[in-house]
């Protein structure tokens, strides 16, 4: 997480809001097709837990998220677990480099975590062995995959952040601009002398 | 730490496909499963309300779009009642004849089960269900509701049961269309829960857009069929002629996508009550001996 540990606090808010998104995702979420697909909180979770505090926290919120589908959903071990993780390391790596700010973030960072999710599982269970062709069906199911979690990407992001918030590290564009305050060069106060 | 969380992702998955069903791994999603049924349970009742409110949008605008399509099916379907009033008389008769005509559902034990959750992933398609191996469910028991066939158990804990769909990519249930004696495999279209394909039909059987597509419930070793006979799984919609096969594309009957009540039929291993053994073996018997009707006879026992 670039220098910065994450508080224990963060890890068990991270924690349950994992295990609780995924028992709201099986039980409630998945049961409301829109489009004929479902909505899926998972990736979005774990890319905005990335944005939000780091690419080390991302990916492990990655991996336990993952982990904890898979066990519930009785599917193939590691393979979620696998994808999210990268997924949620990418949002983190995001922040740290970049630091976006701009307002649609959460929509398109959204969007492309739930897309390499949906993308990424697909190729998996190629790799795997699934006998099914790439039909157009399926890649209209990923678009409108893609498209109902562009959706609901910034009210969960809302969430999210109000969960996290008073745990999270600290804010990188708000730590550089701090320094630059105390080189003295952009203090107002200097610049008065 | 990017490296140690997929290195051990990759053993996981490596280890858990290289192990057979028995495994270690596998052992600790049963466990999981018979830890988590009771929360999920309970979480599922919590948020019913929830869910209800969401499926009742979604409920209307389907029924809007169902409509038209029930009412010409209606039409066909009344049609085909009068002209199966002259068939039915002797079809009960041979029934009657060789006691298939006490076989219902109930002979199977069906345990009744709530829908508890269900996997978002266009790869899995599996729910969950609030019964387990407390109430005799197994591993393989066939799942139908009262549209038709919905599933099979694939996991079971005591008080809950992981069910694959007929959807799911690993499913496959041996079926035929209407009164066809040809059978044939239905499997799904990944990527398109509305579709399913029922494979290596014989090139000159007969499938018409419409009909139903039904489990045929072999019971011959070593092609047992692991579902009941007559249970609908679906609509002829298309067919497709293939080299060797002729392959029908069939809509499910169940509506997988909002499941809430289900039942389990848990009698026996591979869910075929005692009374259908004896009369296969019975059946085996009388067609070494020459009988009149025989091929109506095989008709019937490919029907179950």
């Amino acid at each position: 997480m670039s220098g910065q540990s994450a508080s224990p606090a963060l890890w068990v808010r991270v924690a349950l809001l994992s295990v609780a998104i995924v028992f709201i995702q099986i039980g409630v979420v998945s049961e409301v097709p829109v489009f004929g697909v479902n909505v899926d909180l998972s990736p979005l979770f774990v890319v905005f837990v990335g944005l939000l505090c780091g690419s080390v926290p991302g990916a492990i919120a990655g991996f336990a998220v993952g982990l904890l589908v898979d066990l519930a959903l009785a599917q193939t071990l590691g393979v979620t677990s696998f994808i999210f993780t990268l997924v949620g390391y990418w949002s983190g790596r995001l922040r740290e480099a970049r630091d976006p700010q701009a307002a649609l973030t959460p929509l398109l960072v959204g969007a492309s975590g739930a897309a390499a999710a949906l993308v990424g599982y697909s190729l998996m269970e190629f790799m795997l062995g699934v006998d099914a062709p790439v039909s157009f069906e399926l890649l209209r199911q990923i678009f409108f995959g893609v498209l109902v979690d562009a959706i609901v990407a910034v009210p969960v992001w809302l969430v999210i952040r109000r969960c996290l918030q008073g745990a999270m590290p600290q804010d990188p564009r708000r730590r550089r601009g701090r320094r630059a305050y105390t080189t003295g060069g952009l203090s107002p106060l200097s610049r008065a002398r | 730490m990017l490296a140690l969380l997929v290195v051990l992702s990759l053993l996981l998955l490596t280890a858990y496909f290289g192990e057979s069903p028995d495994g270690r791994l596998h052992g600790v999603q049963r466990d999981f499963l018979a830890v988590l049924s009771p929360i999920q349970d309970g979480a599922n009742k919590a948020l019913k309300p929830v869910r209800d409110l969401f499926s009742w949008f979604g409920d209307t605008l389907h029924a809007k779009s169902q409509l038209s399509q029930s009412l010409k099916q209606t039409e066909k379907l009344r049609r085909e009642l009068v002209d199966d009033q002259a068939e039915k008389r002797s079809y009960r008769q041979l029934l009657a004849l060789y006691h298939l005509d006490q076989l219902s559902i109930n002979d199977y034990h069906p345990v009744t089960a709530t829908v508890t959750g269900k996997s978002p992933n266009i790869w899995y398609a599996t729910v969950w269900i609030d019964k387990g191996e407390s109430e005799g469910i197994h591993v393989n028991d066939p799942v139908i509701n009262d549209e038709g066939l919905v599933g099979r158990v694939v996991q079971a804990a005591s008080d809950g049961a992981l069910v694959d769909l007929i959807t799911d990519s690993a499913m496959g249930v041996s079926a035929r269309v209407g009164t066809s004696t040809a059978t044939g495999l239905v499997q799904p279209k990944v990527g398109d829960p509305n579709d399913l394909l029922l494979q290596y039909l014989p090139t000159d059987s007969q499938a018409e857009d419409g009909e139903y597509v039904v489990t045929s419930g072999t019971v011959e070793p070593p092609y047992d069929s692991l579902y009941p006979p007559g249970i609908p799984v679906g609509q002829v919609t298309s067919t497709n002629e293939e080299s060797a096969y002729k392959s029908v594309n069939v809509r499910p009957m169940a509506n997988l996508h909002n499941l809430d009540i289900v039942q389990v039929l848990t009698a026996a291993a591979g869910s075929r009550p005692q009374r259908l053994e004896s009369l296969a073996a019975s059946f085996s018997s009388t067609q070494n001996a020459p009988a009149p009707g025989s091929e109506q006879l095989a008709s019937t026992q490919n029907s179950g």
